[in-house]
């Protein structure tokens, strides 16, 4: 028989591993921003060498799955340097690598997206490079990649389920527990399902409206 | 002109949001005739002749075909559609057909066409235009001028009983405009039915029967072209004629 | 870095590999054509049906499908008792969904003088679908569709939760056989990557070159 009423029970222990994923989620994501930023600038104005590290980087992290970037990482880093971290670590840096690497994409796209002429008006002020970047493109940029931004939120936000693999305790794994401890894995799962549903639903409302406060009026919105 | 009536529009009524753009236009085209539309931009022209075209429906008004009301009962406005060619302004070929598939799409689909009957009259149609050697070409590797030719025979491939013509010359450069309107004369004189809007007045001279001034949703006044290019009668039509004449050094 | 045996040993995961990414493809597709036809051309009752089925999917990790599917569904429906049975229907059921995403804004792609064009001709709405719209949005969508089979190939990685056999199973049995912990994943990785990155390549540049030679915007 299909019921949640068995579910009041593991409600802390559900509370406890949606809160991870949510962690993890934001630790990807922002940790994913700066590093994408640095890529997106370096495959931008960087040199030829520069270009090529910088994307054999992107299509190792994009070209393979993120559940054996993350083994990987808890496993294979620390047999090679000897230095033990937590499943924890090695995810969030995991996913914070990966994230960076699709961000890289939709922030070089959004940086040549601002128009050639406005680096030219940005010199004639007198500007630096640094400061042209500061205050003319990287606010333009990140403006015009928050559609492509929510994109990458929504993968990173469901990806963080193959956290399980390494033993973190987010909303996933801990619906492994509860469906092996209660047998009854088609409730189970389809709670599951539902709150990450919900959770990304509501936040794609969210950045819909806070992307409808930080528009400016004819900044192209998609890239 | 005492031809058989093809199309008439009797009270068109166009409104996109609040916004009139035919108020009540009344026209009619006989057959063999060719009627030319001339008139700002913003006056209505295109939109008249995709309501006459049967591509959208007016607010309010009827669309006669032959007599027949065409948006009153059950009739199958895709067979009447086949009937009344259609050139657009924007070059609009089928961008993944070459000018032969363009022009054959129709008497396939449409028409029910056995692929070999459809292919010969369709080099036919091509021929027809001066397009016989690029009938392999697809639409990306033509001139605006010889998509425009490609449109034309795709529309005269159907045996319609009228074109329109909706400023066919519009977007193309002055040589380009020539090879067109010179495809366009010779059907005027071949005695097809045709309704052009275009500004090209030397066509409209050449070969019009009757050419009628439109402005802010309403036909101001049709009158054959010696008298509309010399002597027409209400003011606007004047400077507008004025205007367009002087771009062409006077006629 | 990784000895031959070892590697050959990894190879053997190729098959399940490719087996259950194609499958969940075709089936995506199968899938995906229909879903956008009811999207977009269906009253609303149907073409909202069809959206909530494509947000479900949007919005659920496919691991938790996979999850839900094996040890959920499978406890009542026996063709989800075979792991690599639920895992191709994860991947493919969401792969409709993805894939109709993909469809339905080439299709939206298509400027609508082509579809005025075609009926100044007298073509019916469904010839005017088949014959102009979906030959014009199947080479606007080569480019997407060549990403979701990366992507494909890259989740069908999920499926060895489960316990299926492919090759992340087989660097993880090397992990614990032979307590290699590095060069596996590693050899792995790159596996995938020789498999992803030519088919998206391909797909993206034939979908630029057709078109240019279209001229599709």
């Amino acid at each position: 028989m299909l019921g949640f009423g068995y579910l009041s029970y593991w409600t802390r222990f559900i509370v406890e591993g949606f809160i991870v994923t949510l962690e993890m989620t934001a630790l990807g994501l922002s940790g994913g921003f700066i590093i994408g930023s640095l890529l997106a600038l370096g495959d931008v104005y960087g040199g030829k060498l520069t270009r090529i590290l910088i994307n054999t980087y992107v299509e190792f992290f994009r070209g393979s799955p993120l559940i054996i970037q993350l083994l990987l990482f808890y496993y294979g880093i620390p047999a090679l340097t000897n230095y033990r971290w937590s499943a924890f670590t090695a995810g969030a840096l995991a996913l914070m690598l990966n994230s960076g690497a699709y961000q890289k994409g939709y922030l070089k796209g959004a940086i040549e997206a601002v128009p050639k002429d406005q680096l030219l008006a940005a010199k004639s002020l007198g500007l630096s490079f640094r400061q042209t970047l500061a205050y003319i493109v990287l606010p333009q940029a990140y403006r015009i990649v928050i559609p492509a931004w929510t994109n990458e939120f929504v993968s990173l936000g469901k990806s963080t389920a193959a956290l399980l693999i390494i033993g973190v305790r987010e909303l996933t794994s801990v619906g492994q527990t509860i469906s092996s401890l209660t047998f009854r894995p088609f409730d189970t799962y389809l709670a599951i399902a539902v709150i990450y549903f919900v959770w990304i639903y509501l936040s794609l409302k969210l950045t819909e409206y806070v992307y409808d406060r930080l528009k400016i009026p004819g900044l192209g919105e998609s890239i | 002109m005492s031809g058989e009536i093809i199309l008439e529009g009797k009270g068109l009524w166009k409104r996109y949001g609040s916004l009139d753009v035919l108020k009540g236009v009344d026209i009619s085209v006989r057959k063999g005739e060719t009627k030319v539309i001339i008139g700002p931009s913003g006056s209505g022209k295109s939109t008249l002749l995709r309501i006459l075209g049967l591509l959208e429906p007016p607010t309010k008004g009827e669309i006669y075909f032959r007599g027949e009301n065409v948006y009153a009962g059950n009739l199958n406005l895709n067979r009447i559609r086949a009937k009344i060619g259609f050139v657009f302004q924007e070059p609009s070929l089928f961008r993944h057909l070459t000018a032969l598939g363009n022009v054959k799409l129709g008497l396939k689909h449409v028409l029910k066409m056995k692929d070999e009957e459809a292919e010969k009259k369709a080099m036919e149609m091509l021929r027809l235009v001066h397009l016989e050697e690029w009938a392999d070409h697809y639409p990306a590797q033509l001139s605006g001028g010889q998509q425009q030719r490609v449109g034309i025979a795709r529309a005269l491939a159907m045996d319609p009983d009228i074109i329109l013509f909706d400023e066919p010359t519009a977007s193309l450069d002055i040589e380009l405009t020539w090879e067109v309107i010179e495809v366009m004369e010779e059907l005027a004189r071949k005695g097809i039915t045709m309704l052009v809007v275009t500004h090209e007045i030397p066509f409209a001279k050449e070969v019009a029967d009757e050419i009628c001034f439109m402005e802010e949703g309403l036909i101001k006044e049709c009158a054959p072209p010696e008298i509309m290019l010399r002597n027409p009668k209400t003011p606007r039509a004047r400077s507008f004629l004025k205007r367009l004449l002087g771009a062409y050094g006077g006629i | 870095m990784i000895s031959t045996s070892d590697f050959i040993f990894l190879l053997r995961g190729v098959p399940a590999t490719l087996s259950i990414s194609f499958i969940a493809f075709i089936i995506g597709f199968a899938i995906g054509i229909p879903l956008t036809m009811v999207r977009l051309y269906t009253p609303r009752i149907y073409a909202s049906m069809a959206n909530a089925y494509v947000k479900v999917f949007l919005g659920v990790p496919v691991l938790v499908i996979m999850l839900f599917f094996y040890f959920g569904l499978g406890k009542y429906l026996p063709p989800f008792r075979s792991p690599y049975m639920s895992a191709i229907a994860a991947l493919g059921f969401r792969s409709g969904a993805y894939q109709s995403q993909i469809f339905k804004s080439a299709m939206n792609s298509v400027p609508r003088d082509q579809i005025l064009a075609a009926r100044s001709l007298g073509l019916t709405k469904t010839q005017i679908i088949r014959y102009i719209i979906l030959p014009q949005a199947f080479i606007v969508a080569l480019p997407g569709l060549g990403s979701e089979i990366a992507l494909l190939i890259k989740d069908s990685a999920y499926s060895f939760i489960l316990g299926v056999l492919d090759i992340t199973m087989h660097a993880d049995i090397l992990r614990r056989a032979h307590k290699l912990f590095l060069a596996p994943y590693l050899a792995g990785a790159l596996l995938y990557i020789m498999m992803t990155f030519p088919i998206a390549n391909y797909l993206d540049r034939l979908g630029s070159r057709l078109k240019d030679r279209y001229g599709l915007r």
